[in-house]
């Protein structure tokens, strides 16, 4: 979608109808973008994790007798944290990530100025 | 060749070349934990065996890398990190947490039995000594069909002691709702070795009786550790009983 007109928007000499819009601050495009909200994560690994509760529940807290599902919470939480790293290293589909986004702004900053 | 270019670079470290300038970061704001060395050096290839490999044997990628490090700039190893036989690195975190007050001598004195170079006579023993010691009268004094359960190397009780007190689930408080719970989460294996060796740490530190030195107190830990038994791994299995009486809190883990 294009960019609403701003013309004979605003308060000025030239303009003889009423203003539509009486911005607060002038429009000027600052040197960053807003961050993505965050999305709602669950919780990883339940499954296993209760199992491993179950088996410890069964055998007074013994490390040697639940092995098994100990080291299956092990494998699942080494799974979720590399996903998860995975995940923020890649970031965005199309576009950069925000902080990428600003980070490239404040080096590269817009010119209100024409020099 | 390279001693020069070395002492080149040193030499030049104040003007350009090593030095990490402040105005790459943010002018106004300076930063708390930096180093001498700028981004583009490496860190130093402590292990022989990299380089004694014979050329037929790499792949390419690793062919790549030795040519690579010819011409990049590496940062100087540590004078505790060697590649002798004798090094350890579980044993040298586990120094590095007991060392106080920047007093490595001493720590490493304490742990393993080279104190000063000279044989000490006033600290009886050291810690891995004292466990050796201990698990060899166990062994004189046992009789055939014993012996052979009875785990004489030091360095194999220390590692299987801290191995057996090693959490499984850790505790994290979560803010929900205005009040903080102890939530069950996944540690990752950094976490659980220190958490293990702080225990053990702490255990030593604060249990002990008055007129007992570090290392005894610090052998005798081990082994009741090594037996599972003992105040640390109580403390592992108070924490799995916290962590299994809070598992419906779990779900408030967002990661």
């Amino acid at each position: 979608m294009a960019t609403p007109s701003l013309r004979g928007r605003l308060a000025r000499l030239g303009n003889p109808r009423k203003p539509i819009l009486k911005p607060s601050k002038p429009l000027i495009l600052a040197d960053r973008v807003g961050e993505r909200r965050r999305e709602r994560g669950e919780a990883t690994c339940i499954t296993e994790m209760s199992v491993m509760m179950a088996c410890w529940k069964r055998n007074e807290f013994r490390d040697e007798a639940c092995r098994k599902e100990i080291q299956d919470f092990f494998d699942c939480s080494s799974k979720a944290e590399a996903a998860r790293k995975m995940r923020s290293v890649q970031g965005e589909y199309g576009n950069l990530p925000p902080k990428k986004v600003n980070m490239l702004l404040q080096r590269f900053p817009n010119k209100p100025h024409i020099s | 060749m390279a001693a020069p270019v070395m002492k080149t670079v040193r030499g030049w470290s104040d003007l350009a070349l090593g030095v990490r300038s402040a105005v790459l970061r943010l002018p106004g704001l300076s930063q708390v934990r930096w180093s001498r060395y700028s981004p583009e050096y490496r860190d130093p290839q402590i292990d022989k065996e990299y380089y004694r490999k014979p050329l037929a044997e790499q792949t390419e990628e690793q062919k790549f890398e030795l040519e690579l490090r010819k011409t990049q700039l590496i940062k100087a190893a540590p004078a505790t990190k060697t590649g002798s036989v004798f090094e350890d690195p579980l044993i040298s975190k586990f120094t590095n947490m007991m060392m106080k007050g920047g007093n490595k001598v001493l720590a490493r004195s304490l742990m393993t039995k080279e104190a000063w170079g000279v044989l000490v006579h006033w600290i009886p023993w050291q810690t891995l000594e004292a466990v050796k010691r201990k698990q060899f009268e166990k062994y004189h004094a046992a009789s055939p069909e014993e012996r052979a359960a009875i785990e004489r190397n030091p360095y194999t009780i220390f590692h299987q002691a801290l191995k057996n007190c090693e959490p499984v689930i850790g505790l994290v408080p979560i803010l929900k709702g205005g009040h903080f719970y102890q939530v069950p989460v996944p540690l990752s294996d950094r976490r659980r070795r220190f958490m293990a060796m702080k225990w053990m740490i702490t255990e030593c530190r604060e249990k002990k009786p008055r007129r007992m030195l570090m290392p005894e107190k610090l052998s005798q830990e081990l082994l009741e550790a090594f037996h599972n038994q003992g105040p640390v791994i109580r403390r592992k299995h108070d924490m799995h009983k916290m962590a299994e009486a809070n598992r419906a809190l779990a779900h408030y883990r967002w990661w």
